[in-house]
Parts: structure tokens; C-alpha cells; sequence
């Protein structure tokens, strides 16, 4: 039985290691999720923060600045609407009228600067028959 | 034709049924009825009907069926009309029924030598998981509800999805998903019988068979995730990327613990409990592609789908443990580990890493809607989490072959070990110096470089060991004692080639997440860029028709030390049938690096907008890819001696 305990505390010692890297991991990346509304209501708390928010390209609010590779949007959700940043490369998914997910933060003038633009999958793979 | 296709498929409910019930009334005898036999080959043959006229119709333009009019047009080519069939929830579903019902027909009708009374009750579980899948499929997708109006043409496939990648990686991942339902079926059936070790064959060979699809799969889908912009790189942590690398994991796990039950009868329990967990996390792995239950790139759609998965996975996950806690007693181990530098103890560190790995990724997937269900608001882990935490768990996993490799069984003679050790750590305390000669000074990188160093001496010595051992027992020279040595034991230098290849893997990895620079640049026409040591200047750009796309072209010439290393052709194309673009990204591949090159965007002044990364050592995940592939080929491929194992693993 001694052997056996050697190898419980081993095991304990691996499940330790393990729960201290996810906890750490954790508090570094985890990122709070938000509809536009909800982002707006906490303005100041999460201000400078990084978080993720979920909506839909508005139609003909898209500018791209090639020399930059800047584009600007506005995302909308219902009557809520957030204008985006973005400075990189686009998905190619990426267009006026599908729902995106911006990662980034909610800077003083109200503008959204995305570092990370989600755009869901190509609509043929898998089109949304549920509500 | 299409009700055909329906008719078909209540009627292989209907066999699939009763071929659970009559095979269960068999299960306790250990013979199956003709009938129940019968009505699992009708099975087969009904939804294989169903599957043929779906592909017939696909292939046919038969757009009255919503599904051929969703994902296929007149222009598609063939072998993408055939993929059409996994593109879609509904025809995927069908193949997954269709390629269970195979397997079920492969695993259960040929004779076999052992395990032979388990059949009954095994197939009655394989029925069973089918007759789920067709009610999944008659009740909330059948692909072949028909349209009011047969329109003209089809919607098509999203050009994104015209790759080679689109052939080749959902069918691997699925028939990996499902292969893994006969060895869950074999050992559920042993558990309810109380037979010890004979499900451990027809297991392996289908873990094993299973593991190869998952991880070709997994492969091909971060080559196409590569290659094809939009995907985010090779590997993204995505739900859906999870949910495939979840059960690989956890049948890399089984088929190493279960050569301790079959040499020493040791984590019985354990080996129970790690397929129903590889089967769980399989459906779980359908369920998440499917349903769209958590954000991911993949996919939405499908909440009907819900409930039964939920369902199910209670039924599968609590069943077998409830049934494992009932035998307890007959499963107690033979024997205990006996030291700490034994292949015993390796063995068990190695499950311990690899489970806590899945467990990391299990949390991390499912979180954000844990975090939404406890506490109202979604809280999602990114990247970082998961690097963070599985990076150092998966890189002690690979440390551990080194090490396990060379321990052997049981307790080792010290000083063998020791002097092989010594020579290992030799290996890699070399490379660290000569990295840090070089310059390299991220200590991660390192140490992670030193760690595959150690490893890939390891096996090859421990390779070369054996080999020189058998020319000197048997006499056998060159080229013929190393083939004779992989020929009379396949599993294990398939096993030492897969270990390779998580070293050579590994390094790629490595090298690609610490040393990746990116640069981007709004150019005009003869500027130029400067990354690294290469300099690319920006030429020209061209535009045009091709085919039934319109191709923007931007030409690129590389110049490094002082020459002309080639010129790139970054494109955007715009099918006309589809308002999107596609991005086809230049690659410049070496061994030693990957220039990768974007055309992000063009102005009509003649801007061309440009993002450079310099990827290095990412030609080393696709070569270890390859070598994985053909080492599992090895390892699983049926030898001439009888052997139980490749017992229907056709």
C-alpha cells in the first residue's frame, strides 16, 4: 500500500500542476462576452478591458482604407449600435449583413478598436435554419 | 426516387430496432438469432440505399431536394457534388448512419477468433447508437424534404470550402467519430458479461483504426485552416477543432494503457472508463459540430437537435459508469505498479497528462456556456488559455517517450538506463547550447527544442539498439535486419515511427508559435517591404476573368541576401455566383521557413495592401503529419500471423 500512495501523490502533484496553469491561464485570457447593449450599459467598468461583442455588419457601413489596411464599420444589434476599428487583414467571410464577433476595446470616444475579427463560418457550410 | 430515400430509412429504423432487441435476447447465450444477424445486414443495406440515392441525386442536379439545391450548382465539379454530402447537417447525419452501419456489418458478421460470445450484445449497442442516429435524422433533418419548386440551379458550395480539404477532412473526422462506437459497444458488452480481457482486441484494432482518422483529419483540417485564409491559422483552439483533438487524446491514452491490461491485468477500471469517455467525447464531438451550442467558426444552426443529444450523452456517459460501479469487484487489477522507473509507472503518468489534457480543453470549450449558465454572463478563454495550459502539459507528455522508451518493461537494470539517460540528456543539453549560440534566447523555446531533442535520440537509439541486438542474435545484415525487425513487430515501430512524429510535430509547433513575425504595409506599385532578411517588392497587380470568377492578382518578387529568390502571386477571387472573396495566400515554403503573403485589399490608384508572415518551421508539422500517418498505417496494418487483432479490420 505504501507504493500506492506514491503514486496518489504523484497523480495529486500532476493534478495540481495542471489546476495552477488553468487558473493562471485563466485570469490572463479569459474575455467577457457581450451583446452591444450590454457592453454599453458597463461603459466605464470595462472600459480599456479586453472583451468580445456579437452583432451584425450593418449594410453600407463598411470603409476600407487599403493604403492602411484600415477598415471601419458599425456592428448593430436591434436598435443598439457600436462603430468598429479594424486595422489588418479581413476574413474572407467578412461582409455587410452577417454576424461578427470583435475582440478588442471600447476606447474613450465611444469607437470600438478590434484587434480580432470572428466572422462565423461560410453561411453554405451550415445555414441557420432555427430562428 | 427521394421517398425512395425516406422509405428507406424508416425501414432501417424499424430493422435497426429490432436487431437491438433480438441480438440482446441472444446476448446472454453469446450467439446471435439469424434474424437479429439478418435485420443488422438489412440495416446496412437500407441506409446504404438511402446514401446512394442522396449521392445519385446530388450528383444528378436533382434540385427538387432542398438539400441537393442548399450546398450544390450545375457548375460544382464532381468530386465537390460527392462532398456535398458531408458539406450539409442533413447529409452528414445520413453518412454518419450509413458509415456506423458499415462498420457494424465489418466488426460483427466476419467470424471471430476471440470475443466471439461478446458479438450479441455489442451489436444490439451499435443498433442502438444507429436507430438513434435515424430518428436524429427522420425527426429534425432529413435530407430529403423536397422543395414546392424545383428551382433552376443551386445555391453551390461557398467557394471558400473548393479545396482538396473539403474532400478529405470531415469524412476522416466522422468515420474517427464513429469508428469509435464498436470498441464502447464491445466493452460495454464484456462489462455486462463480466469477461475479462476479451473485448481488449476487437478494441484496439478499432481504437487504433479510429486514431488514424481523427489525427489524418485533424491534420488535413490545419493544412486547409493553413492554406486557406479566414480559418485563422493552423490551429485556432476552436470548438470544433477541440472537439476532434478531445478523443484523439483520449484514445491515444486507451491503447497505451491497455497494453498494461493485456500484459499484466492491471487498470482494468481505468480502461473501461477511458472508451466510454473516448465514445462520449465522439458524440459529444457530432454534437458540438452539429448543434450549435457553443460560438465557433464551423457552424450554426440546429437547435432542435438539443435534446436528443443531451439525451443521449446522459444514457451513454452515466449507463456505463453506473453498470462499471455494479461489477467493481470482478474488476479488480492483478497487479501493482512496482517501481517508479518502470514502463508501468510511464505509462500511467502518460494517461494522467494526456486525460488531463483533454480535461483542460474540455473546460475551456465548454466554459463560456458554463459561465453564462451559472452566472448570467459568457465568459470565453482564448488562445493564451489554452497554449498556456496544455503547451507545458503536452510537451511533459512528449518528455515522457523519451523517457518511456527507453525504461522498457518493468523495473530496468540501473546502469542501462542510467548510461542511455545520460546520453539523451546529452542530446538535448547540445541542442540548447547550440540554439543559444545561435542567438535564440526565448528560454521556452529552448528548453521545448532541448525536450524533442531528447526525445527523437531517445527512440532512434533505443531503434538502432534493437536493431543491432537482432544482427547480432540472427545474422541478418543491412537493410534486411531493419526491415525484418519492423516486419515481425509492427505495432511497436509503428509506435516508435508515431513518437517520431509527435518530435518532429512538435517542432514545427514550437517554432512556429515562438519565432512568428508579420508585418503589413499599404504599398504602391515599386515599393517595397522589408521582413526579416527577405525584402519584397511590390510590382504589379492584375486583374481579370477567369472561368466563372474574376481574379485580382498582385506580383510580389522576393529578394534575400542580395538576390532574387522568386516572384509570389498573393490573389483575391470573386466568384460571380458568390459576394464573396476568396483569398488565396502565396506560400513560399522551406524547410526552415514559410513566407506566407496576403493580398489584403487593392485600391483603383493602384495600392495593393499587403500582410507578410514569416512562419518558420511549419513545413515541420505537415512532414510530421505524414510520418504519423504512416507509422499508424504500420502499426495497424493486418499482419500475415493469425492474429486476433486485425480480426475485421479489413
Amino acid at each position: 500500500m505504501v507504493k500506492h500512495k506514491k503514486f496518489l501523490i504523484g497523480g495529486i502533484i500532476i493534478f495540481l500542476a495542471t489546476g495552477y496553469l488553468a487558473y493562471t491561464g485563466f485570469q490572463s485570457s479569459a474575455t467577457y462576452y457581450y451583446t452591444i447593449n450590454e457592453l454599453l450599459a458597463q461603459k466605464g467598468s470595462i472600459q480599456g478591458s479586453n472583451v468580445r461583442v456579437t452583432g451584425q455588419v450593418a449594410g453600407d457601413s463598411v470603409q476600407t482604407e487599403p493604403a492602411t489596411l484600415t477598415m471601419k464599420f458599425t456592428i448593430i444589434d436591434g436598435p443598439a449600435s457600436l462603430p468598429v476599428v479594424y486595422k489588418g487583414a479581413v476574413p474572407d467571410t467578412f461582409k455587410a449583413g452577417i454576424d461578427v464577433v470583435v475582440e478588442g476595446r471600447l476606447e474613450n470616444d465611444g469607437v470600438f478598436r478590434a484587434s480580432v475579427i470572428l466572422t462565423k463560418c461560410p453561411s453554405r457550410y451550415e445555414p441557420v435554419k432555427s430562428s | 426516387m427521394a421517398s425512395v430515400g425516406s422509405v428507406a430509412l424508416i425501414l432501417a429504423l424499424i430493422a435497426s430496432v429490432y436487431s437491438a432487441i433480438a441480438h440482446t435476447a441472444g446476448g446472454r447465450r453469446g450467439t446471435a438469432s439469424a434474424g437479429a444477424r439478418l435485420s443488422l445486414v438489412a440495416v446496412c443495406g437500407l441506409v446504404s440505399v438511402s446514401t446512394f440515392i442522396l449521392l445519385f441525386a446530388l450528383i444528378t442536379h436533382n434540385f427538387r431536394l432542398e438539400y441537393v439545391a442548399s450546398y450544390t450548382s450545375r457548375s460544382l465539379p464532381l468530386p465537390y457534388l460527392i462532398s456535398a454530402l458531408w458539406a450539409g447537417n442533413d447529409g452528414s447525419l445520413l453518412f454518419w448512419a450509413w458509415l456506423l452501419a458499415v462498420f457494424a456489418a465489418i466488426a460483427v458478421l466476419p467470424k471471430r477468433t476471440t470475443g466471439r460470445e461478446l458479438v450479441p450484445y455489442a451489436s444490439a449497442i451499435i443498433m442502438a447508437v444507429e436507430a438513434f442516429f435515424l430518428i436524429l435524422i427522420l425527426a429534425t433533418s432529413n435530407p430529403f424534404a423536397e422543395l414546392p419548386a424545383v428551382p433552376a440551379d443551386g445555391r453551390g458550395l461557398n467557394p471558400l470550402l473548393e479545396n482538396i480539404g473539403m474532400i478529405l477532412h470531415p469524412p476522416a473526422l466522422l468515420a474517427g467519430y464513429i469508428g469509435l462506437t464498436i470498441p464502447f459497444a464491445f466493452a460495454i458488452a464484456a462489462l455486462i458479461r463480466q469477461e475479462g480481457t476479451d473485448w481488449l482486441a476487437p478494441a484496439r484494432t478499432w481504437v487504433l483504426l479510429s486514431w488514424l482518422f481523427l489525427g489524418t483529419g485533424n491534420i488535413i483540417g490545419a493544412w486547409w485552416a493553413y492554406v486557406e485564409l479566414g480559418w485563422g491559422g493552423y490551429w485556432a483552439w476552436d470548438p470544433v477543432e477541440n472537439a476532434g483533438l478531445m478523443p484523439w487524446l483520449a484514445a491515444t491514452a486507451f491503447f497505451h494503457s491497455i497494453m498494461m491490461q493485456r500484459r499484466r491485468g492491471m487498470f482494468k477500471v481505468w480502461n473501461l472508463t477511458l472508451i466510454v469517455l473516448a465514445f462520449n467525447l465522439a458524440i459529444f464531438g457530432t454534437f458540438l459540430t452539429r448543434s450549435g451550442v457553443l460560438s465557433s467558426l464551423h457552424t450554426f444552426g440546429e437547435s432542435s437537435m438539443v435534446p436528443f443529444f443531451v439525451t443521449f450523452l446522459f444514457v451513454s456517459f452515466f449507463g456505463p459508469m453506473a453498470l462499471l460501479y455494479l461489477r467493481r469487484r470482478g474488476l479488480k487489477d492483478e497487479t501493482e505498479v512496482e517501481s517508479l522507473a518502470s514502463r508501468e509507472f510511464s505509462f500511467q503518468l502518460n494517461n494522467l497528462l494526456l486525460i488531463g489534457s483533454v480535461a483542460v480543453i474540455f473546460f475551456g470549450t465548454v466554459f463560456p456556456a458554463i459561465s453564462e449558465a451559472v452566472r448570467g454572463v459568457k465568459i470565453e478563454v482564448g488562445r493564451a488559455f489554452f497554449n498556456q495550459v496544455d503547451g507545458p502539459v503536452l510537451l511533459a507528455t512528449l518528455l515522457l517517450i523519451g523517457v518511456c522508451t527507453l525504461i522498457g518493461w518493468r523495473v530496468s537494470s540501473t546502469r542501462e538506463l542510467a548510461r542511455k539517460l545520460l546520453y539523451a540528456l546529452a542530446a538535448g543539453a547540445a541542442t540548447a547550447a547550440v540554439l543559444f549560440v545561435f542567438g535564440i534566447r526565448q528560454w521556452y523555446a529552448v528548453a521545448a527544442f532541448a525536450i524533442c531533442a531528447f526525445v527523437l535520440f531517445g527512440v532512434i537509439y533505443q531503434w538502432a539498439s534493437e536493431n543491432m541486438a537482432r544482427q547480432r542474435t540472427r545474422g541478418e545484415k543491412g537493410v534486411r535486419v531493419f526491415w525484418e525487425l519492423v516486419r515481425t513487430n509492427r505495432p511497436r515501430y509503428g509506435g516508435y515511427l508515431v513518437h517520431i512524429a509527435m518530435v518532429v510535430m512538435a517542432i514545427g509547433v514550437i517554432g512556429s508559435s515562438a519565432f512568428t513575425t508579420e508585418k503589413e504595409a499599404g504599398l504602391k506599385p515599386g515599393q517595397s517591404i522589408t521582413i526579416d532578411k527577405y525584402t519584397l517588392t511590390y510590382d504589379t497587380i492584375s486583374m481579370g476573368d477567369a472561368g466563372d470568377k474574376f481574379v485580382v492578382r498582385a506580383a510580389v518578387s522576393v529578394v534575400s541576401g542580395g538576390k532574387l529568390i522568386g516572384v509570389v502571386t498573393p490573389e483575391m477571387y470573386f466568384h460571380r455566383s458568390f459576394e464573396q472573396p476568396v483569398t488565396e495566400v502565396a506560400i513560399r515554403s522551406t524547410p526552415l521557413e514559410d513566407l506566407y503573403v496576403i493580398l489584403a485589399g487593392w485600391d483603383r490608384d493602384g495600392t495593393a495592401a499587403l500582410k507578410v508572415v514569416i512562419n518558420p518551421l511549419v513545413s515541420w508539422i505537415w512532414a510530421g503529419g505524414g510520418i504519423l500517418i504512416s507509422g499508424g498505417l504500420i502499426a495497424f496494418w493486418p499482419g500475415r500471423r493469425k492474429d486476433p487483432d486485425s480480426n475485421g479490420a479489413a
